[in-house]
């Protein structure tokens, strides 16, 4: 979730000489990570667990999207409060928030006797989920100094699809093992709550972000987070920076409810509302969700399924790594027509398989590779381009609000995909789901090519310019 | 003695300009600009050189902008005429987007002159 904090101009300050303050600062960026692997483990790990849940509880199609879905539906809304908590009580403060919230979390889910109040405690799990979205990236972005910013968020990026990775894995070795047992799910998810616990404990000892500080004028408390992290004559440097991007922080608030009265803005703010239903609209969740019922569905044996759905893991790292690479080599029109063309050929060509292909071992290996290649080409391409292409296109003084709106779609549109594929595989079949996927896949590259402007390598001037222009 | 002008980015907003410019003309006092868009319209930049001061709306308290003005008005009570544009809003605008003018006019604690643009 690259915000747009990374995109500001660092001005001409000293480097930051390595020294103990960059040891601390390595050791801050990787307990904050810990926020991006939980919300990685917590939304991967109903993916193993579904199937022997789904016994335990008697679910039916309907209920079991309900019960995955209602965790998004929860993290649409945790993203929203996340965000204005994070403002008013401190990044830090959030974080350790999140943390007890995860805990308790998992905990009602690991001890619900009815499904009813394991999606009562699965919407909890998602407020927190959303608030760690919205928070830890800001607080990574925010402790770093200019030059490391752009990578030290997207080591966010990774360790989110890593906690996805670690928790298809970890369900593949303990269904494995102890499959049998009726509630092996709830193992399943015990497992979560280490990490946040060592996310709690690592955080207490971290320190605010020196922004935020500034925001609340505490400049004093902020310059001793700096001379944390930094060498002592950059962190005197730098204080001038954090102030101007604490003011810049400020006017990204000004916009509201108010200036959709504007054309151009309305139009910009229905292009990102767009980027992002179309991009979950791929269904690349509903793998991330359900991949290993789907494997099921598509001939793997339930011990089989577990471990080939690691794949989808494994390609959704290896994916996000790729897109981290290409994002800045290739214009972004292009990066996203071509990933729409790839996932809908991918999903054409499962649907295919699932439609043509005789029920079998070769039939399941077709449409493995198939998502696999689904996976990979999403997550290397759209995935983190939506979220760069929304830092990008929007206006300082609307950006907060606007972003806000866009983020909340983003969500609700994961959610619904996540809640309608159960009972649609149900009642359709893998085929037919698939070839909805690639419809939806077209009618997104319409969207791209007509509506969707090309913003690398632009300024902001630039772009508002054009955006007031041709939108008007 | 002051008269404020709350521009926006529209017709009406240049109007409004205009006549707030001949109404301190005319009452001999200073002119203060609050531009209400989020983004410079045209006129607005050329302000500067004339010697008028432009303020901008900044911040979550300046969401609103008829809080914003209302709430200038209050910071300044050298401040005696406020020059707003005004637009005709269907029901649905109005109801969805509410209508910016028409709270300035009815809970402005000075008097107010609404500009409409000429049709």
């Amino acid at each position: 979730m690259a915000s747009d904090l990374t995109r500001t101009t660092a001005q001409h300050l000293p480097a930051d000489a390595p020294g103990r303050h960059s040891h601390r600062l390595g050791v801050i960026a990787v307990v904050a990570t810990f926020g991006g692997l939980l919300f990685g483990y917590d939304t991967g790990v109903i993916n193993g667990a579904l199937e022997p849940l789904k016994e335990d509880l008697q679910l039916t199609s309907f209920t079991e999207g309900l019960v995955v879905s209602i965790l998004i539906f929860g993290a649409a809304i945790g993203a929203l409060i996340g965000g204005r908590m994070s403002d008013r009580y401190g990044r830090r403060h959030n974080i350790l928030v999140l943390a007890i919230i995860f805990m308790i979390g998992t905990l009602g889910c690991v001890l619900s006797p009815t499904w009813e109040i394991l999606a009562l405690f699965r919407f909890i799990l998602g407020l927190a989920v959303g608030g760690a979205s919205a928070t830890v990236p800001v607080y990574l972005a925010e402790i770093s100094p200019a030059e490391r910013r752009g990578s030290v968020v997207s080591r966010n990026e990774v360790m989110i699809v890593c906690g996805q990775f670690a928790a298809f894995v970890i369900n593949a070795v303990i269904f494995n093992i102890w499959g049998e047992h009726e509630s092996v799910w709830r193992f399943m998810l015990l497992i979560a709550v280490a990490p946040a616990i060592v996310l709690f404990a690592g955080m207490l000892r971290m320190p605010e972000s020196p922004r935020w500080l500034m925001s609340q004028d505490r400049h004093d408390e902020a310059l001793a987070v700096l001379l944390q992290v930094r060498s002592p004559e950059r962190a005197r440097a730098e204080l001038e920076e954090v102030q101007a991007l604490a003011e810049e922080e400020k006017l990204a608030q000004t916009g509201g409810p108010a200036d959709l009265s504007v054309k151009w803005i309305r139009r910009l703010i229905f292009i990102g509302v767009g980027l992002g239903v179309f991009q979950q609209a791929t269904g690349i969740n509903s793998v991330m969700y359900y991949g290993t019922q789907l494997l099921g569905d598509a001939g793997f044996s339930s011990n089989a399924a577990i471990v080939a759905n690691t794949l989808n893991g494994l390609f959704s790292v290896l994916g996000v790594l790729t897109g981290i690479a290409l994002i800045n080599r290739i214009d972004r029109r292009k990066m996203l027509i071509g990933g729409f063309v790839l996932t809908t050929t991918f999903h054409l060509l499962v649907g295919l398989s699932a439609f043509l292909l005789p029920d079998g071992t070769a039939k399941a290996y077709f449409i493995l590779v198939f998502v696999v290649l689904f996976v990979f080409s999403m997550q290397g391409t759209i995935g983190p381009l939506v979220w760069l292409m929304l830092s990008e296109i929007f206006p300082l003084k609307i950006r907060s609000f606007a972003i806000g709106i866009c983020i909340f779609m983003l969500w609700i549109a994961n959610a619904i995909v996540a809640l309608v594929f159960p009972p649609l595989v149900a009642a359709l079949g893998i085929a037919a789901t698939f070839f909805i996927f690639a419809g939806l896949g077209v009618l997104a590259l319409v969207f791209i090519t007509t509506q969707v402007p090309e913003t690398r390598g632009r300024s902001l001037e630039e772009l508002e310019e054009q955006f007031r222009r041709e939108y008007s | 003695m002051t008269v404020l002008v709350a521009v926006t980015d529209t017709s009406e907003g240049s109007h409004a300009l205009l006549a707030g410019k001949k109404e301190a003309a005319m009452l001999d006092t200073d002119l203060l600009v609050v531009n209400l868009s989020l983004t410079e319209p045209e006129e607005v930049h050329t302000l500067a050189d004339d010697g008028v001061t432009v303020l901008d709306r900044i911040g979550r308290g300046d969401r609103d902008p008829a809080t914003a003005v209302l709430d200038l008005i209050d910071d300044r009570p050298d401040i005696e005429r406020l020059v707003i544009g005004v637009k005709r809003r269907s029901a649905v605008g109005k109801a969805l987007l509410g209508s910016v003018s028409q709270r300035l006019i009815l809970q402005s604690p000075i008097p107010v002159l609404a500009v409409k643009s000429p049709q």
